[in-house]
């Protein structure tokens, strides 16, 4: 038995290591170098809660949480929302399924920086020049170039990527749904609005919750696509958290103060994670 | 019964350490590698001429250019990494300054290679790397000017010449507008586009040592900038219906085709646009920033400058190779191909396309770029452009924002 | 009994499936044009077809060079992940009722909430001091990372299987590691089917990572090199185009083949 015990051991401590080394130690490196004025290089000092205070005086951070937070939950429901629907189309009785299904699907396979490439073009060219076309004199211009439009820019492509997941997520949840309750409900002479109320949500209400979870868990990492649609601007409207670290961090050789903002960024998520791993919990004891 | 694993995390471990020697020997076959970094792209065709020359000379060293999007960037997170290339050609700006402060540049101080290099760029850069070290951590090999580049064929139909005050400049602008034709083209989708007419503006209504004056708190953007501000506002009249739209490679091929009579920009752009019309008839003119001829000067800096990294084991084939790129024939090469001036001393621009700013290096009526100086990570050219779109901020607040981020910053360090 | 189509859906997600098929639509007649053409009309096809964009910009952007180091990459993460992170969920997921393990699950699965970004400076800085910035770093760190999410993965799997099989290998005589390799490990097959289609499509497609980790560009990936190049195409978009195009294909390819694997394996992970 002893033996047995010493086999679990040895499969499980060099990968606790190793994560150890390369995960959990960065963590706290950087928080340590949060406390310093390290440029990245160099000689560095402790200056004590200097640059947490100055994070909270900085419009340029506060502005980035807010573009962050804002395009992570309008994506998020967007995303939802569509996918929902698509899962419902694809799950009712169509041609054409199985193709169907592929093609929304594809564009979860592809890069998404190169699809942010992609999305550039339409945005600077196609869109112009369509409006143009067609006298739509508010879309003439690039909206990515205009502060109040470009982060409209980002939550389309962002969309248009995301909802492949998610809807494949919505249809397996769908299938599980054994179709006498649908005969059931039909024979009840419910409504097929009230029929998704009633029986349809109900029962694939935890595929919703994880898809809110996965969806704004990755849109407020949002980085690829800030980098190649817009560099963050204009102006400094559509920089994301992950963008203004790295930028600021790097560029800016402030890798020190850049370190606070990314430990203030850690304690927002780990406020919302309680509540996300409390739903991953409950599936566990569905399982 | 441990064995497996034993073989396993062997493998594993005997994995990584061939990883990490790979990592550290590189080089086989006797042949030297050398890094070269540009943190500018416009010259990649010349580099490779160049450097195809070199190594048909040198067969046993391999010169590889590096030139990524973004590069200032990158090259600090090479300087976190502390993954300096072999050798540098970075602008004399405040990266050069950074990183010559940060000890990564070798002192080419007395050396030979410095001894054709003008003095007047010496001193230009030497005010980047500051007090702290005293040293020549770069050479100073091209030099750039920020200017009005124009259509002269568009100049001619409009019957218009070169403008030698603000007033004659943006008559120029209004009769293009009166003509249907865009007077400049923007391209403010990259923010950094905009520092180029602020330098103009800003080095002509402030002079060039703002920056000094700033920091002992004898001059604010408030109190200075109004009227650079105002101007740019001016200037944004003429522009086009997607100002904030287009970028900068958009923009030399839009003035290529000949969709505007001026482009505010630097002499880099000008092999672009060659490129994107071979055909086309430009010149260029500084800016004149105000009424009076005498105070226009042209805003011009060091655009390459080649440095070598202290710690590199290839220093010998490092200057080697600078030293090729710093023989004459080499030097005319690039200022041709690239509209760039020479830093180094009998090698001239002769191009009639430049003819118009010539005489501002001849004369020495030249002023360097204002932003240069400014704290790096301010973002000035962010706050600019959302100035420029006017949605957010006004001139004030614009003005007070760049105040506030210089102090933010400096209040960081 | 076979229920009527509903053709009226059918052809609003027809209409729809259009959506998401443009953009791929519009980067191919892009790519296959030259800049005159794209000038006159974007969207129709080409009377001349440029192929030539596609083998000028795989001799510029060095495309052979960067596919086999994305190939490199994905090939040798998906293998190690395979292997190392089902052992170490095995470990984990017979132990549970012991607080060490229990710990270490949450250990591990706790750590996907961590944001990338805080990490980011540091592991940059780690992984110099240790010479890693190279393909053999960066496989190292996708199997190290991938830990979090596949270990919440398999551990839920290999709980659902019966204990019974194990002991009578153990009846047997087989050893602990007996036991995983020859009982539980081909019993993952389905799971192992997921973790390494999702591995893939993040090892493959990955940006973030190979930017902050890799300093050499020859050993670039194919979407790093696309960004790489940005500067170098200018407004060359039909060369760009091209580019992305190729960058994409592999993939593409991958899936026209394997599309119910993939989309089942993922969902498997998803909804386990």
């Amino acid at each position: 038995m002893k033996k047995r015990g010493s086999a679990y051991i040895l499969m499980t401590v060099p990968a606790l290591l190793l994560f150890f080394a390369f995960h959990t130690f960065p963590t706290l490196q950087g928080i340590f170098y949060s406390f310093t004025n390290w440029k990245g290089y160099g000689d560095f000092d402790f200056v004590g809660l200097k640059n947490y205070i100055n994070v909270f005086k900085d419009d340029r951070v506060v502005d980035s949480y807010l573009f962050t937070f804002k395009f992570a939950i309008i994506s998020t429901l967007l995303v939802n929302l569509f996918s929902m629907l698509i899962a419902l189309g694809l799950n009712a009785n169509i041609r054409f399924k199985n193709t169907l299904r592929a093609v929304y699907f594809l564009p979860n396979i592809l890069s998404g920086l190169i699809v942010a490439f992609i999305f550039n073009y339409i945005f600077a060219n196609f869109l112009p020049e369509m409006a143009e076309k067609f006298g739509i004199n508010s879309l003439a211009t690039n909206i990515l170039g205009n502060p109040d439009l470009a982060w409209v820019g980002i939550v389309i492509v962002a969309v248009w990527q995301a909802v492949a997941f998610n809807t494949i997520l919505y249809l397996a949840g769908l299938q599980t749904i054994p179709s006498e309750l649908y005969e059931a409900s039909s024979l009840d002479g419910a409504g097929k609005w009230k029929t998704f109320w009633h029986v349809t949500f109900p029962l694939i209400a935890p595929f919703f919750t994880i898809n809110m979870v996965l969806a704004m868990k990755g849109f407020l990492m949002v980085f690829d696509q800030i980098v190649a649609m817009t560099g963050g601007g204009p102006g400094q409207s559509t920089e994301s958290i992950s963008f203004l670290i790295y930028k600021g961090g790097f560029e800016g050789g402030e890798f020190a103060y850049q370190s606070a903002n990314a430990v203030v960024y850690f304690v927002i998520i780990v406020a919302i994670s309680v509540v996300q791993i409390r739903f991953l919990q409950r599936r566990e004891v569905d399982l | 019964m441990n064995k497996k694993m034993k073989v396993f995390s062997g493998a594993i471990l005997a994995s990584l350490t061939a990883a990490s020697l790979a990592a550290c020997s590189g080089g086989d076959s006797g042949k030297t590698e050398l890094e070269f970094f540009s943190t500018k792209g416009e010259n990649n065709k010349t580099y490779q001429k160049l450097i195809s020359e070199f190594e048909k000379k040198n067969p046993k060293i391999d010169v590889k250019l590096v030139q990524p999007p973004d590069a200032g960037t990158v090259m600090k997170t090479r300087l976190t990494k502390n993954d300096i290339p072999d050798v540098m050609a970075i602008g004399g700006d405040s990266l050069y300054g950074e990183l010559a402060r940060a000890g990564v540049l070798k002192d080419v101080k007395g050396s030979d290679l410095i001894k054709d290099v003008q003095p007047s760029y010496l001193d230009m850069t030497a005010k980047l790397v500051g007090v702290e070290k005293n040293g020549v951590y770069g050479v100073p090999y091209a030099a750039n000017a920020n200017a009005v580049i124009y259509n002269k064929d568009k100049f001619k139909e409009l019957g218009v010449e070169v403008p030698k005050t603000w007033d004659e400049f943006i008559a120029i602008a209004e009769e293009a507008k009166a003509h249907g034709e865009t007077g400049f083209y923007f391209t403010l989708k990259d923010a950094w586009t905009g520092m180029v007419s602020w330098n103009s503006l800003g080095a002509a209504l402030q002079g060039e040592d703002f920056a000094e004056k700033r920091s002992k708190g004898k001059a604010s953007f408030t109190k200075n900038y109004d009227e650079a501000a105002d101007k740019f506002q001016t200037l944004l009249k003429y522009g086009h219906k997607d100002n904030f739209g287009k970028t900068y490679n958009d923009g030399n091929t839009a003035f290529a085709q000949g969709k505007s009579v001026m482009y505010l920009q630097g002499v880099w752009a000008i092999p672009e646009i060659v490129k994107a019309n071979p055909d086309i008839n430009l010149g260029i003119f500084p800016m004149p920033v105000t009424n009076n001829p005498e105070e226009n000067k042209l805003v011009s800096g060091v655009d390459v400058m080649l440095a070598i990294d202290e710690e590199s084991d290839h220093q010998k084939e490092a200057e080697k190779f600078i030293q090729f790129l710093l023989e004459k024939e080499n030097v005319q090469t690039y200022v041709d191909e690239q509209s760039a001036f020479s830093a180094i001393k009998d090698v001239y621009q002769e191009d009639p396309k430049l003819e118009g700013i010539k005489e501002n290096f001849e004369k020495g009526t030249i002023t360097s770029f204002p932003d240069h100086y400014y704290p790096q990570g301010m973002n000035a050219a962010n706050i600019l452009q959302e100035f420029l779109i006017g949605k957010k901020t006004n001139k004030e607040e614009f003005l007070k924002k760049m105040d506030k981020e210089w102090d933010k910053v400096e209040e960081r360090k | 009994m076979k229920k009527k189509t509903n053709w009226l859906l059918t052809l609003l997600l027809i209409a729809g499936s259009v959506l998401v098929l443009f953009p791929l639509y519009m980067a191919v007649m892009i790519a296959v044009k030259d800049p005159q053409q794209l000038a006159e009309s974007l969207l129709a096809l080409p009377d001349k077809w440029h192929f030539e964009n596609f083998t000028n910009a795989m001799e510029m952007t060095n495309f052979w060079n960067a596919f086999s180091n994305s190939a490199v990459i994905t090939v040798f993460t998906v293998i190690f992940t395979l292997l190392t992170n089902s052992l170490v969920a095995y470990a984990i997921a017979r132990n549970m009722h012991k607080k060490f393990y229990k710990f270490l699950y949450y250990y591990f699965v706790s750590a996907m909430f961590i944001p990338f970004p805080i990490i980011m400076l540091p592991i940059v800085k780690e992984m110099t001091a240790l010479g890693l910035t190279n393909l053999y770093g960066l496989i190292f760190l996708y199997i190290v990372y991938g830990l979090s999410f596949n270990i919440f993965v398999y551990v839920g799997y290999i709980r659902s299987i019966p204990k019974e099989l194990e002991e009578a290998a153990i009846m047997d005589g087989a050893s602990t590691w007996g036991v995983f390799w020859k009982v539980i490990f081909p019993l993952l097959m389905p799971i192992n089917a997921t973790v390494g289609i999702l591995t893939v499509l993040w090892a493959w497609n990955d940006f973030m990572l190979p930017l902050i980790i890799l300093s050499d560009q020859d050993i670039a990936t194919l979407p790093l090199v696309q960004y790489v190049f940005q500067g170098q195409f200018s407004t060359d978009y039909n060369l760009a185009f091209a580019s992305y195009l190729m960058a994409l294909t592999p993939i593409v390819i991958v899936y026209l083949f394997a599309q119910k694997w993939v989309i089942s394996g993922v969902t498997k992970g998803a909804i386990k």
